[in-house]
């Protein structure tokens, strides 16, 4: 975000040395992918498995916005655009998921085949 | 001008004759994808939600599911936002030459990704007799795998329709901006591939 205010040999500089930031970078998200993978196979409880494979997409969220989209040199307006964006859309998506997630929510056809207090409130 | 010396130059991440300091063309694709983040995020809560209360009969998405395949997806969806990330490296150089291959590369990969998802939807529709019409699981997977693989799709022809611009001897190193935003629509597709392959494909794993 403050690669303007620097000297122009270094900004070229910076330019050079991102070919192996990027080659980097995407070898580890590799490796984050394969981490993931053999996350859900280990004989943990499941909200662990859960907030490790969510901590890892997040990881790899961040590496791509922050260094493949150019999110950490460029202007820091650029970021909080984008981030309005995805706090809108995490906070839309926890919504939904509250609200529908709510007993009272469940869909008629599975509040029957629920239990008895349940199907009874639907009918 | 060599290429080295306009490097030297042109400042990639600040555009004075703009009030903010950014090109315009960055403002608007960030703009367009913040607003694309909430138009996914509502097709992937809708997917979570069905998840949550799956009507009887609904399959198990386990049973339907091809982790391998998935995996694949992503490893080459994660391979082509590296070779997009150079392009857009190499346009900022001048190297065109460097930008072509990089973008051809980035453009292969994305054909592969496109494959993989017809093959997983024709296995899903054949083999696992899974529709966008006989389940809420299908609907809400077709819609949300078939919305980002039409992104895919549209991210393929605009490199393809770069790739053959850069061939007219009008894409120079001042165009970056328009190399830079494309990739910025394809680093997109990428990391709404990162949730999608957590939030639908891999939470049916634990």
């Amino acid at each position: 975000m403050s690669a303007h205010a620097a000297a122009p040999s270094q900004g070229h500089e910076l330019e050079q040395s991102k070919f192996w930031i990027f080659v980097q970078i995407a070898m580890l998200l590799a490796v984050i992918t394969g981490l993931e993978l053999v996350t859900v196979y280990l004989p943990f409880m499941r909200w662990i498995l859960f907030s490790v494979l969510v901590v890892l997409s997040t990881v790899k969220f961040m590496f791509v916005i922050f260094y493949f989209m150019h999110l950490r040199w460029d202007r820091v307006f650029c970021t909080i655009l984008f981030f309005i964006g995805l706090f809108l859309a995490a906070a839309t998506m926890i919504a939904l998921l509250k609200l529908f997630g709510a007993d009272a929510s469940k869909p008629l056809a599975s509040a029957a085949a629920a239990p008895p207090a349940l199907a009874a409130r639907a009918a | 001008m060599s290429s080295e010396a306009a490097t030297a130059t042109i400042d990639h991440h600040f555009d004075p004759t703009t009030s903010t300091g950014i090109p315009n063309k960055k403002i608007l694709m960030w703009a367009f994808l913040a607003s694309d983040c909430m138009f996914f995020g509502c097709l992937i809560s809708t997917h979570l939600i069905y998840r949550l209360h799956p009507p009887p009969g609904t399959p198990p998405a386990r049973q339907v599911f091809s982790i391998e395949l998935t995996s694949f997806s992503t490893f080459i969806l994660l391979m082509s936002s590296l070779m997009m990330a150079l392009a857009v490296n190499a346009i900022q150089k001048g190297n065109l030459k460097s930008m072509r291959w990089s973008l051809l590369t980035t453009i292969f990969f994305g054909c592969i990704f496109l494959g993989c998802q017809v093959y997983e939807f024709r296995n899903f529709v054949y083999e696992k007799h899974l529709t966008i019409t006989n389940s809420i699981l299908g609907s809400t997977f077709f819609t949300l795998t078939g919305t980002h693989g039409l992104h895919v799709l549209v991210g393929v022809i605009w490199l393809s329709g770069m790739l053959l611009y850069s061939f007219t001897g009008r894409l120079t190193e001042k165009q970056a901006i328009d190399v830079e935003s494309m990739g910025l629509y394809w680093h997109f597709v990428d990391i709404v591939w990162i949730v999608i392959f957590t939030a639908v494909y891999l939470l049916e794993y634990i």
